[in-house]
């Protein structure tokens, strides 16, 4: 089956500064991508070439099999976008702005926006100059929920939303996916990602540099072990896979990657009191593309 | 423990960020309209000095100009026309001081309620300093660019004047920028209070145009007619006019002025210590009933979004092109006998004297301004980009030519509109003082004043679909340079590669001269035309933010 979105060699330059550079991308319908990425790592700029607001310096990108650039009407007809600021009509109340925007697209499930004004505990009748930015974000999350388009582009949809917003849309998400839809999230809140996505993309200086499920890429990561011998702790510099070791006394904490058997089996020689292992987090997984200080490995070395 | 950082900067230092930062704004445009005013008010002098070089052609201007009530209606009083400095305060004043209020007005109401509107003023807030005192630093910061745009007005009329043909001395010439500067604070201080009042800086405008368009209209009536000359008063531009900067310096005037300027500052400041961010001190109801006339999609929302700009542009026109019509026989009477100024209309174009020569004259100055309601078309379009609102239509299926081309098409609709409503409102003017002009003459004037309004129309979307951040610029940039090169040519034998450059100068001044329709068809016909490279253009670039 085609890809619901798709994206070959996706370039885009400014100036010399590169946004995104040769990005390949491909979400099955009905899959959750969740596109994470530090500010500036072109996670922006790739959802709005996909609405094809700017033209890519290189490659192409299609969403239901419709280029991007070539009939971007074609695919906004079945395309539901959240953005990340909601920017909107001061003079319009909230339910002028729906009926807008419901109209402009051509697709709106009236009864699914009403259920929606609800579970959003959304007031409409008040002009959009006098809601905060939570309430505005309401309006633009309804409005591309309320067309039930096959394909739903998020860029960090819940900024501002409180946490009890924050599950309902959640829910929202995970309902659009059991109906089938396709949802490209992009989202700051790793917790978020880690709940809502089948697969996770990152993204580092315009290059997508891990794509998979969460499972995958805890696979791929190092376990963290921690242990308590009996004795003292041996020399580990010959296991296979162990790294970042740290010794206190007969405390020994490390990373591992692949198999686990060949450090079991030192300790084990060795005499185990009591062991812990930990796959790797979501947020861990992510750090450690960046640095715990957000900055990425990449860039700490060009700079230092 | 909470650290404590250094203290680096004292309370009224760090409020004074305000005033530094809307100084630095408002100061380099101000400083960029002195340099236009200045080198307007040069221009005007030293082409009076070679288009009139003895005394009797100057006495021959002066006797067909001074009272001539049409005359006086549109550019204000005439005193000591025979006179350089006369000449210069007439020609260039009213202009200068028109465009100095626009000016004030639209930086006020940006840099205070548009930054409010904008979430930015939060910012400032959120530092040392209240809501009130915040806006006393704006204020200040205002004020700064009055200064800016004051001094190098006052030095190139200095400069021009200290010429041995020219002749206006430096006191006369730091007043006389001090009138147009005043008109520019006059201006400010009305943004910054219906800043307060209004809910967003969009109602601001139209507030603040209506009060300049109310204090045209007054000191119209008031220069129509000598018996009622008093209500002046009751007009800032009027105050200005009493100032008779270069033909008599009164600076009596300038008490209504600080007067009107103090109050303004001072209420709009303590308005803003009392109201709530983000809201108008004129409270609306916030819950209204939901009117979804005209929200069918993108083509309604854009007529519904812009109808109270239309509308008032509108009305401007049917009362600007109505004033023309009333005075319209009492100007043309002043104009026969008059060879000079009868020569200044012909260079224009015209070929019949009297009432029509007067009207077709005006008429090329209706022109200019329905050029400028467009130039307000072509900004609507590209704020309408720049503020992200545009996004929520172009990511659902609407196609950017179809939203591009029927924005332009309403401003043509406008232009159309427009112009044929102040050529009906003339002819209503008209025919009650018998001039003998016909509708049909009138309103073909009207429609005469189109074709230039529409090449403004097509080229400024040609820059918009390819620069859009210079097409507001651009846009208005060219109807004030047409201003002042068709001021030049009424004057001068210019060069016609010169003159060319003014799409205001390919029309005839109808219904003093029968249109050129050829000029018209190829002004409509190369508008429509870069229009259609703007569309074509606008589909291939990127969506760009402010």
């Amino acid at each position: 089956m085609d890809a619901a979105i798709s994206t070959h060699d996706l370039s885009k330059l400014y100036g010399t500064t590169e946004a995104l550079v040769g990005l390949n991308l491909d979400v099955p319908p009905g899959e959750v991508l969740g596109y994470l990425g530090p500010n500036g790592a072109g996670k922006t700029t790739t959802i709005r070439l996909l609405l094809g607001l700017i033209r890519p310096s290189a490659g192409r990108a299609e969403i239901l099999g419709i280029d991007c650039q070539d009939e971007p009407v074609s695919v906004h007809r079945r395309v539901g976008y959240v953005p990340g600021e909601a920017s909107l009509w001061p003079s319009l109340t909230g339910s002028e702005t729906l009926h807008l925007l419901g109209r402009v697209h051509g697709r709106l499930d009236a009864a699914y926006r009403d259920a929606l004004i609800e579970r959003f505990e959304f007031d409409p009748t008040r002009k959009v100059r006098t809601y905060s930015k939570g309430n505005r974000q309401k309006v633009v999350l309804i409005a591309a929920l309320m067309s039930r388009a096959e394909v739903l582009i998020m860029d960090e949809p819940t900024a501002g939303l409180d946490p009890l917003m924050e599950r309902a849309f959640r829910e929202c998400v995970a309902e659009a996916r059991d109906r089938g839809q396709t949802v490209f999230l992009s989202s700051h809140i790793l917790a978020e990602v880690e709940a809502l996505c089948d697969r996770i993309a990152i993204l580092r200086s315009g290059r997508l540099v891990e794509i998979g499920t969460l499972a995958e890429m805890r696979h791929l990561s190092a376990l963290q072990v921690e242990a308590e011998l009996d004795g003292t702790v041996p020399d580990l510099s010959r296991v296979p896979g162990v790294s970042a070791v740290q010794v206190e006394g007969s405390r020994l904490r490390c990373e591992v990657t692949g198999s686990i058997e060949p450090l079991l089996a030192l300790l084990s020689s060795a005499g185990v009191r009591h062991l812990t292992s930990r796959e790797p987090s979501l947020e861990e997984l992510f750090l450690s593309h960046y640095g715990a200080d957000g900055v990425s490995s990449e860039a700490r070395i060009d700079g230092g | 423990m909470v650290g404590r950082g250094r203290d680096t900067y004292g309370d009224r230092r760090a409020s004074r960020v305000v005033a530094v930062t809307t100084a630095r704004r408002a100061g380099r445009p101000g400083a960029l309209w002195g340099l236009v005013f200045g080198a307007t008010i040069a221009a005007s002098a030293t082409t009076y000095t070679s288009a009139f070089p003895t005394a009797a052609s100057r006495a021959l201007v002066a006797r067909s100009l001074e009272g001539n009530a049409g005359f006086e209606a549109l550019f204000g009083p005439i005193h000591r026309i025979d006179t350089v400095a006369g000449y210069t305060a007439y020609k260039s004043g009213m202009f200068a001081v028109i465009l100095a209020a626009i000016w004030g007005l639209l930086i006020a109401t940006r840099l205070l309620r548009g930054e409010e509107d904008a979430g930015r003023w939060e910012l400032f807030l959120s530092g040392r300093t209240t809501r009130g005192r915040a806006a006393g630093q704006a204020a200040i910061g205002l004020g700064v660019g009055v200064v800016a745009l004051w001094l190098p007005t006052a030095v190139l009329t200095a400069a021009a004047g200290g010429g041995s043909k020219v002749g206006i001395g430096v006191g006369a010439s730091l007043f006389f920028a001090a009138a147009i500067a005043a008109a520019a604070a006059m201006f400010m201080a009305i943004g910054m209070f219906v800043g307060q009042l209004a809910a967003t800086r969009h109602d601001a405008n139209l507030i603040g145009a209506g009060v300049l368009a109310g204090s045209y209209l007054i000191r119209m009536v008031a220069d129509s007619d000598a018996a009622l000359g008093w209500l002046r008063w009751a007009s800032p531009l009027g105050w200005i006019e009493e100032l008779r900067p270069l033909t008599g310096s009164s600076p009596l005037a300038f008490v209504p002025i600080v007067v009107l300027v103090g109050a303004l500052v001072g209420s709009a400041t303590l308005i803003a210590g009392r109201r709530d961010l983000g809201t108008g001190a004129l409270a609306r109801e916030e819950a209204p009933r939901s009117r979804t006339l005209l929200l069918g999609g993108q083509a309604g929302l854009t007529l519904r979004l812009s109808r109270p700009a239309i509308a008032a542009w509108l009305g401007a026109f049917a009362a600007t092109g109505l004033v023309f019509g009333l005075v319209a026989q009492a100007a043309g009477s002043g104009l026969r006998g008059s060879p000079g100024i009868e020569r200044a209309i012909e260079r224009l174009g015209a070929t019949r004297a009297g009432a029509a020569s007067y009207v077709g004259f005006v008429f090329l100055f209706a022109a200019g301004l329905v050029a400028i309601a467009v130039a307000g078309q072509i900004a609507a379009a590209r704020n309408e980009e720049a503020s992200g609102h545009l996004e929520n239509l172009l990511v659902r299926p609407v196609a950017r030519w179809r939203w591009l081309g029927f924005r332009l098409a309403l401003g043509a609709g406008l232009v159309v509109a427009a112009s044929a409503v102040a050529g009906l409102a003339a002819w209503v003017g008209a025919s009650s003082q018998d001039t003998g002009i016909g509708f049909g003459d009138l309103l073909v004037a009207g429609l005469n004043v189109a074709p230039p309004a529409v090449f403004v129309l097509g080229v400024s979307a040609l820059v918009f679909g390819r620069w859009p951040r210079a097409a507001i610029g651009f846009a208005y940039g060219l109807v004030v340079w047409s201003f002042f090169v068709e001021t030049i040519a009424a004057v001068f034998d210019s060069n016609h590669w010169f003159m060319d450059t003014s799409p205001l100068l390919h029309i005839t001044p109808a219904p003093a001269a029968e249109p050129d329709l050829t000029a018209a068809a190829w002004l409509v016909g190369l508008g429509l035309l870069a229009a259609l490279a703007g569309i074509a253009l606008f589909g291939r670039r990127d969506v760009v933010g402010e």
